[in-house]
C-alpha cells in the first residue's frame, strides 16, 4: 500500500527558497515536545549534585554516612569513589602550546572533584534517590570538610607572581598561548604609519543560557547490557566518545546516545560535561534509570561560560586611512579548568577572522589563556569571532574618528575587493567569495545612513542623544569537519527518511533539510522525515559553528540525488527498461516517451526489504564566510543614561537561502543576543571570594520582550559560496557577531557627539545606564581593563 | 498527603499531593502534562506559565495545594480538539518559536493577555511578555504572533499576517 500523492499539490512551493512553516512546530506549540526531562522511565531514580561553595579549596574529607541513611537514598558518590572505580579525568588543552613551548596544561578535570575544587559550583558529590526531594535532602546531609584556599578570578591578577596557583604545571596560571603573524613586520608598519589607533576592551564573560537547562537520563538496557544516555546536546557522537574515554570497561559499541528535543544550545551544549559522566556512571552502578535536570543556578555555576577576554588592539594606518597592520594582545580567562575548546576559541578561532573583510597585510595577534577560580569557558554563539570582530570594528570607528572620515567610508577603503577572491588572509584562511562593498552599499541604503542627521536632530528635540553605529564583517563557519554522512530510506508506506548526525537544537535544521529533499524528490514536504539524535543511526561532528546546513544540508542534497540515481536502476528493472531511459519527476519514474511508470514509494514496496536505502557520505570543500553590514541607531537618555536601540538594519550575505523564514529568525534572534552582550549581560564574580554574583535571571540581565522595535533584515543571495554544492554559508552566528560592535559603536557615536570626543571609546560592555550616565554627567569612565602583563 | 480537587484542561480531577509539592511537579509528574516546562525554578523565565482561573501564573512558584478548587489550563488544553488556538497558529505562521522550550509559557501568558485585553497595542504585548524569557527569537516574531492572534480572535482582517506564507 503506498500513500497516494496529491497531483494537485504544487510541491515546489515547499522546496528551497520558499518560506514554509517549520515541520518542528506542530509538536512544540501543543506541548508535545520530548525534551529530556519530559521522559520518565519505569523505576526512574533521580540524581542531585552537591557543589562546592568555595572558589578554591582542598577537600580534606567527605562523610556520606548520614546521607546514605536517609530514606529513599540509593547511593552517594564522591570524587574519590569515581577515581577508585577507574573513572578517568577529562582531557585538557594539550594540543596548544604554553609560552615555554611545552604542551598546554590544566589541572585534571574530574567528573567529581576528588581532592580540590577550583570554582564555586564544581560538583563534589552526587546523590541518587527515589525522588528528587529525597536526593536533595540527602545532598544537604553530605558533610564535606573543606580547607579554603586563596582564590583569584581575574586573569591579570592570576598571572602575577604569588597569585593562587590552579595547576601544578603552570606557576603563572597560563594554560596556553599562541602568537600569530609577523611581529617584526607589524612593528615596522606601526613605526612607519601616519596614524595609529588603540582600544582597550574587556569582552565580558557571558552565560549562554538556553532556556532549557541541561538534563541527562541514563540506563543500562537489560537485553544487551548497553548503556543508553539521553541528554540535551548538540553533539551526540562526541558525548558517546567522551563517555567511552571516561568510564572504565566501555567501548563505543556499548553506548547509545539519544537526543530528543533540545531547548536551545548556542554552543553551550557541545561536547561532554562532567555531569553526563556521573549520571552514566550511576546508572551502570545501580542498574536503574538515573536522571538529572539542572536547576538554573547550576547552569549559571557549572555550564560553560562564553567570551571573557581582555585585549589591547591597535591598528596602523596610512594617511589615506588604509590599514597597514593590526596588533592584538589578548588575555582570555578560561576558568578553573582549561579545555581544548576554551583555548581554541580565543587563541585560534578568533584570530582566524581578526582581519575580517579588510585587506590588512600584516598582523601580530597574541592571545594568552589564563586559568582562574571561575567556571570553565567554552563555546557560546560566535565563539571567538564576536571577540575578534568586536576589536576590528571598534578600531575601524576609532580610526575614522581620528582621521575625520565617515566610518562607512573608512571601511570601504579597506575592504577586500571581489577580484581578490579567493583571498588568503594573514592567518592563512582562504575566503572563497564575498562582495563586501556591495553589502555595505545596500546596508547604507537600508539604514538610510545619509539621512541620519535629521533623525539625530529629531531625537535631540525630544531631549535624547542619538548615535549611529556600523559593523561590516565576516565570520568563519565550520568546526573544520567538512564530511557528513546521510542515510536515506524511501519507505513503502510513503516516506523519505533522512538520517543525519547533525543535531537539531531549535534552529529548524530539519525543515531546511526537508526543503532540500523536496527539491530533489519532488514529493510534498509532509512525506519527508528527518531523523537525528541517535548514535546508533548516524555519527558525526554534530551541530556547532554554523556548520549544519553547508555540510549536512549539502550531504542531504548529494544523498537525495544518489537515491534517485539508484532508484532509477531499480525502476528500470521493475519496468524492464534500461536505467538510462528512466525519467524521474515528482514521485514517479517513467520510461521516457511512454506512459509506462511506477511510483517512488511503490518501487520501494517492491524491494526485498520494502525500502530503498542509500548510505551516502560527502564533504563540503571548506569553511564558509558569511558576512554582513549591520547598522544600529540608539538613543541615550541623558537624565538616566538608559540606552535604547531605536533602529537596526542589516544586509547579510549567507549565499543561497534555503529557508527564508528560518534565516531571518537566526539573524534577528542572534542579533538580540549580541545586543544583550552590548547593553546588559555580564557574569560577575566577587574578586575576593570568587562567589558568583550573577547566578539567577534576576541578577544576570538577559534581553526581554520590552524595548525592541523590530529589525530591517535583508539577504543578498547574489554571492553563493563556492565550496559546497548548495552555495550556502552558515547563518547561525552572524547576527550575534554583528550586533555587539554595531550597538557599542552607536553608543560611542552618541557620546562623542555629546562632547566627549574620542574619550568615549573608553566605555566598556555591558554599556549600562550607569556607565552612560557617569560618562555624560561626570565625564567618568572605568579604568582600562587591560593591564599589560 | 493532602487531597486536592482541580479542573485541569476542562477535566475535573481529584488527587493527593505532599504539602511541599509544587504545582509544576504535579502537572509534569502525576498528571504527565510535560508541555509545561521548568526553566529557572525561580519565577523569572516564565516557561512554566499556566492559567489558573484565567490568570497567567508561574507554576514553579506555587504549591499544588494553593490551586485547590481552581480551574487550570496548560498548553495541552489550549487547542479545541484538532483546532489550534489562534495563538498557536500565529506562533507557527510568524516563526514565533525556534527551540520551543519557552513557547508553552509564552502562549499561556499571551492567552491571558488576549482574554483581558482583546486588542492590545504592541507596547502592551511587550509589557505582558516581559516575564517570559526567550533566548532564540529575539521576541519580535513573538510579538507579531500575538498581534496576529488578537486580530483573528477579534475578527479583524488578516491583513497584518506576518512571516511564513505557506
Amino acid at each position: 500500500m503506498t500513500a497516494p500523492l496529491n497531483p494537485a499539490l504544487d510541491v515546489g512551493r515547499f522546496g528551497s527558497g520558499h518560506a514554509v512553516r517549520r515541520i518542528e512546530d506542530p509538536v512544540l506549540i501543543t506541548g508535545r515536545g520530548q525534551f529530556t526531562d519530559d521522559v520518565t522511565l519505569p523505576g526512574q531514580t533521580h540524581l542531585v549534585f552537591l557543589r562546592s561553595p568555595y572558589a578554591h579549596a582542598r577537600i580534606v574529607g567527605i562523610d556520606t554516612a548520614a546521607a546514605l541513611a536517609l530514606p529513599g537514598v540509593l547511593a552517594v558518590y564522591t570524587g574519590a569513589d569515581l577515581v577508585a572505580a577507574g573513572v578517568k579525568a577529562m582531557p585538557g588543552p594539550q594540543a596548544f602550546p604554553r609560552p615555554n613551548g611545552q604542551p598546554g596544561t590544566s589541572a585534571p578535570r574530574h567528573a567529581l572533584a576528588p581532592d580540590r575544587v577550583r570554582f564555586v559550583g564544581e560538583a563534589v558529590a552526587a546523590v541518587v534517590a527515589s525522588s528528587i526531594t529525597e536526593a536533595a535532602a540527602a545532598a544537604e546531609a553530605v558533610w564535606v570538610d573543606y580547607e579554603e584556599l586563596p582564590a583569584v578570578v581575574d586573569a591579570f591578577a592570576a598571572m602575577r607572581p604569588g597569585a593562587p596557583q590552579l595547576c601544578d604545571d603552570a606557576p603563572d596560571n597560563i594554560a596556553a598561548a599562541m602568537r600569530h603573524g609577523d611581529a617584526a613586520a607589524t612593528e615596522a608598519a606601526f613605526a612607519a604609519a601616519a596614524h595609529t589607533v588603540s582600544v582597550d576592551v574587556c569582552n565580558q564573560r557571558l552565560a549562554p543560557s538556553p532556556i532549557e537547562p541541561r538534563s541527562v537520563s541514563a540506563f543500562v538496557n537489560a537485553d544487551d547490557d548497553r548503556l543508553v544516555v539521553r541528554l540535551s546536546s548538540q553533539m551526540p557522537t562526541a558525548v558517546r566518545s567522551g563517555l567511552v574515554d571516561a568510564l572504565p570497561g566501555l567501548t563505543v559499541a556499548d553506548v547509545r546516545v539519544l537526543v530528543g528535543d533540545v531547548g536551545g544550545g548556542f554552543g553551550m551544549k557541545t561536547g561532554i560535561y562532567p555531569e553526563d559522566i556521573v549520571v552514566a556512571f550511576a546508572a551502570r552502578q545501580l542498574k536503574r534509570p538515573v536522571k538529572w535536570r539542572a536547576d538554573r543556578i547550576e547552569e549559571f555555576l557549572a555550564a560553560v561560560h562564553g567570551r571573557d577576554v581582555t585585549s589591547r588592539a591597535e591598528m596602523a594606518l596610512d594617511a589615506q586611512g588604509r590599514a597597514l597592520a593590526l596588533r592584538v594582545r589578548g588575555f582570555a580567562n578560561v576558568g578553573g579548568y582549561a579545555t581544548g575548546t576554551g583555548v581554541a576559541i580565543q587563541c585560534l578561532i578568533g584570530p582566524w577572522v581578526s582581519t575580517s573583510i579588510y585587506d590588512i597585510p600584516v598582523i601580530d595577534v597574541h592571545v594568552t589563556a589564563v586559568m582562574t577560580n571561575t567556571t570553565p569557558t567554552g563555546a557560546y554563539r560566535g565563539a571567538g569571532r564576536p571577540e575578534a570582530i568586536y576589536l576590528t570594528e571598534r578600531l575601524m570607528d576609532a580610526a575614522a574618528r581620528k582621521l575625520g572620515l565617515d566610518p562607512a567610508e573608512l571601511r570601504r577603503r579597506n575592504m577586500i575587493r571581489p577580484e581578490q577572491m579567493p583571498y588568503k588572509n594573514p592567518m592563512g584562511q582562504l575566503y572563497d567569495s564575498g562582495n563586501f562593498e556591495q553589502i555595505l552599499d545596500q546596508g547604507l541604503a537600508l539604514a538610510d545612513w545619509h539621512g541620519f542627521a535629521a533623525r539625530r536632530a529629531a531625537s535631540q528635540a525630544r531631549g535624547l542623544l542619538r548615535g549611529r553605529g556600523i559593523a561590516t564583517f565576516l565570520e568563519w563557519t565550520g568546526g573544520n569537519v567538512m564530511e557528513e554522512r546521510v542515510t536515506v530510506n524511501v519507505t513503502a508506506d510513503g516516506f523519505v527518511e533522512l538520517g543525519s548526525a547533525t543535531q537539531a537544537m531549535g534552529q529548524g535544521i530539519a525543515t531546511s533539510y526537508a526543503q532540500l529533499a523536496v527539491d530533489v524528490f519532488g514529493v510534498p514536504i509532509d512525506r519527508i522525515r528527518v531523523l537525528q539524535g541517535d548514535t546508533d543511526r548516524a555519527n558525526g561532528f554534530g551541530s556547532a559553528g554554523s556548520r549544519s546546513l553547508f555540510t549536512g544540508g549539502s550531504a542531504v542534497d548529494v544523498a537525495s540525488r544518489r537515491t534517485i540515481d539508484e532508484a532509477k536502476a531499480l525502476a528500470g528493472e521493475a519496468l524492464e527498461a534500461p536505467a538510462t531511459d528512466i525519467e524521474y519527476r515528482e514521485g514517479r519514474f517513467n520510461v521516457a516517451g511512454t506512459d509506462l511508470g511506477i511510483g517512488l514509494f511503490e518501487l520501494a514496496a517492491r524491494q526485498p526489504q520494502a525500502r530503498i536505502h542509500v548510505d551516502s557520505t560527502s564533504s563540503a570543500g571548506g569553511p564558509t564566510w558569511p558576512n554582513g553590514c549591520h547598522i544600529c541607531e540608539v538613543e541615550l537618555d541623558p537624565a538616566t543614561g538608559a540606552v535604547t536601540v531605536v533602529a537596526y538594519a542589516s544586509v547579510n550575505d549567507i549565499g543561497r537561502v534555503v529557508s527564508p523564514t528560518i534565516v531571518r529568525g537566526q539573524v534577528e534572534g542572534g542579533a538580540v543576543q549580541g545586543i544583550g552582550q552590548a547593553l546588559c549581560e555580564r557574569v560577575a564574580y566577587d574578586a575576593e571570594t570568587g562567589q558568583l554574583q550573577s547566578a539567577s535571571f534576576m541578577d544576570y540581565a538577559m534581553p526581554n520582550a520590552e524595548g525592541f522595535l523590530g529589525f530591517k533584515t535583508v539577504f543578498d543571495t547574489s554571492v553563493p559560496c563556492k565550496t559546497n554544492p548548495l552555495g550556502v554559508k552558515g547563518v547561525g552566528e552572524l547576527g550575534t557577531i554583528g550586533a555587539t560592535p554595531a550597538v557599542v559603536n552607536a553608543v560611542i557615536d552618541a557620546l562623542d557627539h555629546a562632547g566627549l570626543g574620542a574619550a568615549a571609546e573608553a566605555i566598556q560592555m555591558p554599556v549600562t545606564a550607569e556607565r552612560v550616565w557617569r560618562a555624560l554627567s561626570l565625564k567618568q569612565f572605568d579604568a582600562s581593563p587591560y593591564r599589560a602583563a | 498527603m493532602i487531597s486536592l480537587k482541580l479542573e485541569v484542561n476542562g477535566q475535573a480531577m481529584a488527587t493527593e499531593v505532599a504539602p511541599a509539592t509544587l504545582l509544576i511537579d504535579l502537572l509534569r509528574g502525576p498528571l504527565a502534562l510535560t508541555g509545561t516546562h521548568a526553566g529557572c525554578d525561580t519565577a523569572q523565565c516564565g516557561a512554566c506559565t499556566v492559567l489558573i482561573n484565567g490568570d497567567a501564573v508561574k507554576s514553579c512558584s506555587l504549591l499544588a495545594v494553593q490551586a485547590q478548587g481552581c480551574r487550570i489550563t496548560t498548553v495541552e488544553g489550549l487547542a479545541q480538539g484538532d483546532t489550534l488556538h489562534p495563538l498557536q497558529q500565529a506562533f507557527m505562521d510568524c516563526h514565533g518559536l525556534q527551540c520551543g522550550f519557552c513557547t508553552p509559557g509564552m502562549l499561556m501568558t499571551a492567552a491571558c493577555l488576549l482574554a483581558k485585553t482583546p486588542q492590545p497595542s504592541e507596547a502592551q504585548i511587550q509589557h505582558a511578555l516581559e516575564g517570559n524569557l526567550c533566548r532564540c527569537t529575539g521576541y519580535v516574531n513573538i510579538v507579531a504572533a500575538v498581534k496576529q492572534a488578537a486580530g483573528v480572535m477579534t475578527g479583524a482582517t488578516a491583513g497584518a499576517t506576518a512571516g511564513a506564507s505557506a
